[in-house]
C-alpha cells in the first residue's frame, strides 16, 4: 500500500481552553468534501455534533524495556484497528488529545505499530495555543512545550485578547523552540481548513517552499554589502542607531555571488568569534578583523578605510547599515559609493527556553555508515529530549534524495526523488530540549566525504 | 508415478460453497452442530447460511448501530450473542435470528463475548469493565474498573472467567466474586489463550513478545523476537502447542518436555503478508492461518511444532475470520470484501481416509 493510499490522520493538541473544540466543530461543519472520522480525547467541554465521532479515554502503554520511544497510545491502536475496517465510511481521522497529552506516544503509534502504519499516516500536529495564557503555561508544564515542539502548525489563538507588540514576542519565542512550525494566528480559532488539513507535513519540501530560509544557520551579523571600490580613502559615515557600538568585520576581494557571499559569512563568523578590537571615531578599519566601533557621540562619525588597489569590500555589520544610515564616503570627492549588493542574515538572539531547534544544512553527499552510526548514537544518547527529526540527505552514490523523519528515538529513511541538477546538500532540523547545537554539526561534519 | 510415498498425512481443501454478506466480514462461526454457518459484518450485517450448501437461511441488517464488534456462538450450537458499538449486547437464535434479549451496557464499545465452555455463562468486556450473564440474559457478575481498557477475556473453568489488560491478566471467581489470582507484567497485553487445562495463560504484548504463565508454578516466561505483535494465538486441543503470529510467519512453541523454554520453537512460513487469522482443529495437530494477502493454508504440526503444509487456498482478500466445523472435515475462512469460503477439508494418512480425527 503506498502512502498515497493511507488514510491521513491529523492530530489536535492545545491546553483545555485553547479552542481545540471549537476548531473541531469549525472542521466539521465546512464543505471540505471530506468525510472525517474523530476521536475524542477530551469531551465535555463542547459537545460535537457530527455522525463519525468516537469518544476515547487516553491510555499511554509504556513497555516492559522503559524506552519512552516505545511508548504508544493504546486507545489509538484499538479504534484505529476497527476503524480500518470501515475504510468506506471516512477518509480522513482528526484526533482530539486532552490538553495534557504528550504528544509523543500519539505520533509513535504511526510508527510503532505495524497494524497502524500499514493502513494510516500521521498527516501532521496542529497545536492549538491560547494566546493570553501559554507564556505562563510554558513556564510551567512540561506537556505545552512539548505540544509546541511537536507542532507542524501552531495556531495562535485569541489574538483579540492579546496587543500585537506581545504577539510578536510570543511568535517569536514560538519560533525560537520550533523552527520548523507554520504560525497562524486566529480569534476564535478561525483558521483556513486547508491549513490544518491535508498539511503532509512531515513533508519538508513544503516547509521550505514556505520559508526557504528557516534552516539557515544564525550569524552573529544581520547584514553585509559589497562595495566596488577604487584605490583611495574612504569614508565609513555613522549617524546614531540603536547600539552605542556595533562589531564589523572587512573583506577584501569579496565576491558577489550567493555562494561567495556565504564563504564570506564562513570567515566573519570566525572572525567574529575572536575579540574585537576597538576603534574611536577616527580611526583606520582594518582587513579580515573583528573590530567594534565606538559609536556613543552625537551626530556622524567617520571611521577610514584605505584601498591600495580596486578591490569589492564586503561589509559584515552586526546590525543593518539602515539602522545606523551607514555610508560609504570617498574622502577627495566626498561622494557616496553606494553597495553593489546587500544581503540580510538571519541574526542570532538568545533562547531562554530550554526546547529549541536545531538546523544543519551542508552541500555534498554523506558517508551512509558514517551517517548511521552517528545518528544510532545520536539518537540513543539524546532520543529522549530529541523530540522530532526531519530532513533530507545525500547519500553517495545515490541517485535519490534520503527523507529522513522521526520522533524520539524512532527514525525513518526513505528514498524520494531523484536530484537531477540540483545541487547534492543535506538539510536536518532537531527539534528537542537542551540540545548542542555546535556538537551536533560536528557531528553531522564528520559524516560529509 | 506408484511407486512415489507421498508424505503422511495429506490433505486437501475440495470445493465447498462460496457466499456473500454486505460487508468486511469480522466474525464467524458454525451453528446447530455445524448444521448452520454464521457470518458477522464489520456493518452489523449477521448472515445465516446453510453449513452444506451455503444456501441463506437468514439474515439481518443493521443489528449494531456504529457497526459490530463480535459474535460468539453458544456452545451448544442453538444461541448466539453480538456486540458492538452501540453498548449492546443482543442474544439471538440460531434457528431464526430472533433477538431473545437486548442488554444495554451504555456507551462505551463492547469488544469481546466469550461464553462458557458449559454454555451457563456469558462474558462481555466494554472498556474497562467485565460483565457476566446467564444464557438468558440476566446480570450475574460485573467486576470493578480495570487499570486499563479490557482487551481479552477467556473462561479457565465454569466459574473462573481470565482477563488481560495493560499490565496484567486477572483470574475472577464470578460465583463468588473474589480475586483468585493477579499476574503482572508491565506491558499492553493485545491477546491472551489458556491451554485447554488452564494451566497455561499466554498473552501476546504490544512490544512484539509472547509472555506465558503456569499457573501452578507460577513461573512465567517471555518470548521476544517477534517482528509484530503477536495478535493471533492458538492452543491445539491437547494444550502441547501454541501458535502464535504477528507477522506472516506462525511461531509455534511446543510445551512437550521442558519446553518451551530454552528451545528452538517451529516455523511456518507459508504467507506472503502478515497473518489475520489463526484457529488449530477442534482435534488433533491442525493449524489453518489465513493472511491479509488472502492465502488460507492448513499445516499439520509434529511435537517439536515444526510442520508440513497439507492444504492451501485463495479467500480472495484479507482474511477476516476463519473457523473448522466442529467435525473438523470442513473450514470456512470470510474476507475483507465479505466473501464467504467454505471449504470441505479432507486428509488422508496411509491408514485411512476421512476428516481427521
Amino acid at each position: 500500500m503506498s502512502i498515497k493510499d493511507k488514510v491521513p490522520v491529523t492530530i489536535l493538541t492545545g491546553f483545555l481552553g485553547s479552542g481545540k473544540t471549537t476548531l473541531l466543530n469549525r472542521i466539521l461543519s465546512e464543505e471540505h468534501g471530506k468525510r472525517i472520522a474523530v476521536i475524542e480525547n477530551e469531551y465535555g467541554e463542547v459537545g460535537i455534533d457530527q455522525g463519525l465521532v468516537i469518544n476515547a479515554d487516553e491510555e499511554v502503554f509504556e513497555m516492559s524495556n522503559g524506552c519512552i520511544c516505545c511508548t504508544v497510545r493504546g486507545d489509538l491502536i484499538r479504534v484505529l484497528g476497527n476503524l480500518m475496517k470501515r475504510r468506506d465510511k471516512f477518509d480522513y481521522v482528526l484526533v482530539e488529545t486532552t490538553g495534557l497529552a504528550d504528544p509523543g506516544p500519539v505520533a509513535q503509534t504511526f510508527f510503532m505499530d505495524e497494524e497502524i502504519s500499514s493502513e494510516f499516516t500521521l498527516d501532521g500536529i496542529v497545536t492549538l495555543v491560547d494566546a493570553a495564557h501559554i507564556d505562563q503555561q510554558l513556564g510551567r508544564s512540561d506537556e505545552s512545550s512539548e505540544q509546541v515542539a511537536f507542532a507542524d502548525v501552531l495556531v495562535l489563538n485569541k489574538t483579540d485578547l492579546v496587543s500585537d507588540d506581545a504577539l510578536d514576542t510570543l511568535e517569536s519565542r514560538l519560533r525560537d523552540m520550533n523552527r520548523m512550525t507554520r504560525i497562524i494566528r486566529a480569534e476564535n480559532a478561525k483558521v483556513p481548513i486547508e491549513t490544518v488539513l491535508n498539511l503532509s507535513a512531515f513533508d519538508l519540501d513544503h516547509i521550505l517552499k514556505r520559508r526557504p530560509t528557516f534552516l539557515e544557520p544564525e550569524y552573529p551579523f544581520e547584514w553585509t554589502g559589497v562595495y566596488d571600490l577604487d584605490a583611495g580613502k574612504y569614508e565609513l559615515m555613522l549617524e546614531e542607531g540603536p547600539d552605542p557600538e556595533m562589531s564589523l568585520v572587512a573583506l577584501v576581494n569579496q565576491g558577489e555571488s550567493e555562494e561567495e557571499l556565504k564563504d564570506g559569512a564562513e570567515s566573519s563568523v570566525r572572525l567574529y568569534a575572536e575579540n574585537a578590537n576597538t576603534l574611536e571615531p577616527g580611526n583606520t578599519v582594518p582587513y579580515g578583523e573583528h573590530v567594534n566601533l565606538k559609536l556613543e557621540d552625537k551626530g556622524n562619525k567617520s571611521f577610514i578605510l584605505n584601498i591600495e588597489k580596486p578591490t569589492k569590500i564586503g561589509l559584515f555589520t552586526q546590525h543593518t547599515a539602515e539602522e545606523f544610515n551607514m555610508k560609504v564616503i570617498k574622502s577627495e570627492e566626498n561622494k557616496e559609493i553606494p553597495f553593489n549588493t546587500e544581503r540580510f542574515w538571519q541574526a542570532e538572539h538568545e533562547h531562554d527556553d530550554e526546547v529549541g531547534s536545531i538546523a544543519i544544512e551542508r552541500f555534498g553527499d554523506v558517508d551512509p555508515e558514517k551517517l548511521n552510526t552517528w545518528m544510532g548514537r545520536l539518537l540513543s544518547e539524546k532520543g529522549v529530549d530529541i523530540f522530532r527529526t526531519k530532513g533530507f540527505i545525500s547519500y553517495s552514490g545515490n541517485p535519490r534524495r534520503i527523507v529522513f523523519q522521526g520522533v524520539h528515538m524512532l527514525f525513518t529513511a526513505q528514498p524520494d526523488k531523484e536530484w537531477g541538477n540540483e545541487p547534492r546538500r543535506n538539510q536536518l532540523v532537531f527539534i528537542g530540549r537542551n540540545l548542542n547545537e555546535k556538537e551536533m554539526q560536528e557531528g553531522f561534519d564528520k559524516c560529509l566525504i | 508415478m506408484p511407486d512415489i510415498e507421498p508424505f503422511s498425512p495429506r490433505g486437501m481443501f475440495h470445493e465447498g460453497w462460496t457466499a456473500e454478506v454486505n460487508d468486511y466480514a469480522i466474525a464467524c462461526g458454525w451453528a446447530l452442530k455445524g448444521k448452520q454457518f454464521i457470518v458477522g459484518d464489520v456493518a452489523g450485517g449477521i448472515f445465516a447460511f446453510e453449513g452444506d450448501t451455503g444456501k441463506i437461511i437468514w439474515k439481518k441488517e443493521n443489528t449494531h448501530s456504529g457497526g459490530l464488534l463480535a459474535m460468539a456462538i453458544h456452545p451448544e450450537g442453538e444461541i448466539f450473542a453480538t456486540s458492538g458499538q452501540d453498548g449492546n449486547v443482543q442474544i439471538c437464535n440460531c434457528h431464526e435470528g430472533k433477538v431473545i434479549k437486548t442488554l444495554d451496557l451504555g456507551k462505551g464499545w463492547v469488544e469481546h463475548l466469550k461464553w462458557s465452555n458449559d454454555g451457563l455463562f456469558l462474558a462481555i468486556a466494554s472498556l474497562k469493565k467485565v460483565y457476566v450473564f446467564n444464557e438468558v440474559g440476566e446480570e450475574k457478575w460485573i467486576s470493578e474498573d480495570h487499570p486499563s481498557t479490557v482487551s481479552a477475556i477467556t473462561w479457565s473453568n465454569k466459574n473462573e472467567l481470565a482477563t488481560a489488560c495493560y499490565g496484567r491478566v486477572t483470574f475472577f471467581d464470578i460465583i463468588n466474586n473474589k480475586t483468585n489470582q493477579k499476574l503482572e507484567w508491565q506491558g499492553s497485553l493485545v491477546s491472551m489463550e489458556l491451554s485447554p487445562d488452564g494451566d497455561i495463560v499466554a498473552c501476546g504484548s504490544q512490544d512484539n513478545s509472547v509472555h506465558f504463565w503456569r499457573r501452578s508454578t507460577g513461573m512465567d516466561a517471555e518470548m521476544t523476537g517477534y517482528p509484530g505483535k503477536p495478535s493471533h494465538l492458538s492452543f491445539d486441543d491437547s494444550g502441547k502447542l501454541l501458535a502464535t503470529s504477528g507477522s506472516e510467519r506462525i511461531t509455534v512453541w511446543s510445551f512437550i518436555g521442558n519446553g518451551p523454554e530454552g528451545t528452538m520453537p517451529g516455523e511456518l512460513c507459508h504467507h506472503t503478508e502478515p497473518i489475520s487469522s489463526l484457529a488449530f482443529s477442534n482435534k488433533g495437530m491442525l493449524v489453518a492461518s489465513g493472511s491479509r494477502d488472502g492465502s488460507v493454508v492448513a499445516s499439520f504440526l509434529k511435537n517439536d511444532g515444526n510442520g508440513d503444509p497439507v492444504g492451501a487456498a485463495f479467500a480472495g482478500d484479507l482474511v477476516g475470520a476463519i473457523s473448522w466445523r466442529p467435525d473438523d472435515c470442513a473450514l470456512a475462512a470470510v474476507n475483507a470484501k465479505g466473501v464467504v469460503n467454505v471449504w470441505k477439508f479432507k486428509v488422508r494418512t496411509n491408514l485411512f481416509s476421512k476428516g481427521f480425527k
